[in-house]
């Protein structure tokens, strides 16, 4: 990320919420970005997560300039290098555990076989293979995120990008989804982490700290 | 393709998931679609009814009645239509090949045995079952001599026939027409009810000589006339040429009204539509009110349910949906409604086809065309009036959505 700026207009007013942020996260990372509310690292999530897009800057994902793209290349990108994580979880709820995890296939541009032995065998590994067939509704806070992240996982994205993963669990579960990511970034995958949380992002080989827009190493 | 699938199978999960949200629209939607296919329906029904009694009544064929149209309205018969009048149509219109005369005399009581029944005497030719195209079914027609000698013989409608021989063969029995013996030849098949209602198989049919003689005391006048031409293109020309020809023999100055009036088949379809529009008028604007209320409430619901499933869009967008997914997505889930909803809409009118066929007294008839049309309409409501929610639903910013 090169000079990463993002202004919003409120009223007539602009406000910079990024100002020139510089960021170069190499493949197989495990980066923590720290900050409380108010210090743009919502807004850079949403820009590393292709969710919106800078004012100005260049923004290089798995070599890639993606900072000027339209909305439906936007949308494969996320769907094919991006998986999330989200405080809220954001299952659907009348879909099954099963289902849920296979959401991210249903938008892929070329059909490919074996998605559901895939989703089975994520589910395996966050240690719900037998909850399969169960409602979002049926499971703890802990479970309902391991769900989330076997959905991040299922098109074999190569950045995960964890928005205050553990936010709303309790400090066991916390330490068992970690795990879980950690487990993910020694395999292989780059791990982004947007927390206030210093014990979480503890997890982290990297820590960054953002504070007004600039961030700090 | 495989997209399409996934978002359709997306669309029916939802449809099923959010049960109340289907019911209400499908039921709304259901009604709407019940009775415009009602209309169509109604409408097919009436045409086709219209195309069988004009049948039966003979494309070719018109009927003179005595009187003219303004009489007749006010209810007065009039008989202006002579014997001779009949004779001269025979000798001058080459065209025509039936000409047959009729004239009819209502609650004579007639018996047989110590069984008393009131019917309708008809007083006609040998001609009277084909030119009515209504065949006997157990013996003959009376013959022409029969007509010349005013001789006691007659045919006998299938409701008489109920009312006073059980289970006996009617034919060669004797039966007294106001205390005059009648021989019964032939028995005419079942008829119906005329457009009017009126039982058409409640009657005895006698040679017109008998009944203008013994029952009416009548020498000239008949009641009505029945022409039947070889030509059926050229009817209304035919019908034209009638009246001028019937005007000239009864004298009527060109100032004056005629005094009879010709019914031809359209005459019939008039009369028809007059009977089956207000119905069919009635049905049109509740189905369409009903449809654009339908409308109105799958529209709100589907609002109300892309705010409630902000998240749901939100977490679709984040992992790859496009925009046009998402539409996709909520129209094939307004269309997937909207079709259950005219599926079970026709279905209900299907049902309520018996009770309505019961109050109007005419035919509806459900054909393909009534469903096409039901099913073209739910498909219409579930476009037009789920665009805007979808259209909604994708226009959402992923990170306003996502926050709920």
């Amino acid at each position: 990320m090169e000079d990463i700026r993002k202004t919003y207009r409120m009223g007539n007013q602009d406000v910079e919420v990024l100002k020139g942020i510089n960021l170069n996260i190499e493949k197989g990372e495990f980066v923590s970005i720290m900050g409380t509310s108010g210090s743009g690292k919502t807004t850079l999530m949403n820009i590393i997560g292709c969710l919106d897009v800078p004012t100005s800057g260049r923004y290089v994902l798995a070599d890639r300039e993606v900072s000027h793209l339209t909305d439906d290349e936007l949308s494969v990108i996320r769907n094919e290098h991006i998986g999330f994580v989200f405080q809220n979880f954001y299952l659907l709820p009348y879909a099954t555990v099963l289902e849920n995890v296979l959401l991210p296939t249903l938008y892929i541009e070329h059909y490919r076989d074996g998605s559901e032995k895939h989703a089975r065998e994520l589910l395996q590994l966050v240690g719900l293979e037998a909850r399969a067939k169960f409602k979002p509704n049926q499971l703890s806070g802990g479970e309902q995120q391991r769900v989330a992240i076997a959905r991040a996982l299922i098109n074999n994205p190569e950045l995960v990008l964890a928005d205050e993963p553990t936010g709303q669990l309790d400090s066991k579960t916390t330490e068992e989804i970690m795990n879980i990511l950690t487990t993910m970034n020694k395999q292989g995958k780059t791990v982004i982490l947007i927390t206030h949380d210093a014990a979480v992002a503890g997890y982290a080989t990297r820590i960054t700290h953002i504070k007004d827009g600039i961030i700090f190493e | 393709m495989d997209r399409l699938f996934n978002l359709f199978s997306q669309s029916i999960r939802a449809v099923t998931s959010f049960k109340m949200r289907t019911f209400f629209c499908l039921l709304s939607v259901a009604l709407g679609v019940a009775s415009i296919t009602t209309i169509v329906a109604a409408t097919e029904g009436a045409y086709k009814k219209a195309l069988e009694i004009v049948e039966r009544f003979g494309p070719d064929a018109l009927l003179i009645i005595g009187g003219g149209e303004e009489q007749r309205a006010v209810g007065q018969r009039q008989k202006t239509i002579t014997l001779s009048d009949v004779e001269a149509i025979k000798q001058t219109f080459d065209s025509a090949y039936l000409v047959v005369p009729m004239t009819s005399t209502g609650d004579i009581t007639v018996s047989y045995k110590n069984k008393k029944y009131q019917t309708r005497i008809i007083g006609s030719t040998s001609d009277y079952s084909s030119v009515w195209t209504w065949p006997v079914i157990q013996g003959s027609d009376f013959t022409e001599e029969d007509v010349k000698g005013l001789h006691n013989v007659g045919l006998i409608g299938q409701h008489v026939v109920n009312e006073l021989f059980a289970d006996e063969d009617p034919v060669g029995k004797y039966i007294l027409v106001n205390r005059i013996p009648v021989e019964i030849v032939g028995v005419l098949t079942e008829r119906g009810t005329s457009p009017t209602g009126a039982n058409l198989d409640d009657r005895i049919i006698l040679p017109i000589t008998t009944v203008m003689r013994k029952l009416q005391n009548e020498t000239q006048y008949v009641s009505v006339l029945r022409v039947r031409f070889y030509d059926q293109k050229n009817l209304y020309y035919y019908v034209e040429e009638l009246r001028s020809f019937l005007r000239n023999r009864h004298g009527i100055p060109p100032e004056d009204p005629d005094d009879f009036t010709i019914i031809s088949p359209k005459e019939i379809i008039k009369f028809l539509v007059a009977l089956t529009g207000s119905l069919v008028a009635f049905l049109g604007v509740t189905g369409v009110i009903s449809l654009i209320v339908a409308g109105f409430v799958l529209a709100n619901l589907f609002l109300l349910s892309v705010q409630e499933r902000r998240q749901e869009i939100g977490i679709r967008r984040a992992t790859g949906a496009k925009r046009k997914d998402i539409l996709m997505q909520f129209l094939g889930e307004s269309v997937i409604i909207t079709t259950l909803g005219g599926i079970a809409g026709f279905l209900v009118a299907f049902a309520g086809k018996e009770l309505l066929t019961l109050i109007a007294e005419f035919p509806i008839e459900f054909s393909w065309k009534a469903f096409a049309v039901g099913l073209f309409l739910s498909w219409v409501i579930g476009i037009g009036f789920g665009l805007q929610p979808a259209k909604r639903a994708s226009d959402l910013n992923p990170i306003e959505a996502i926050r709920g």
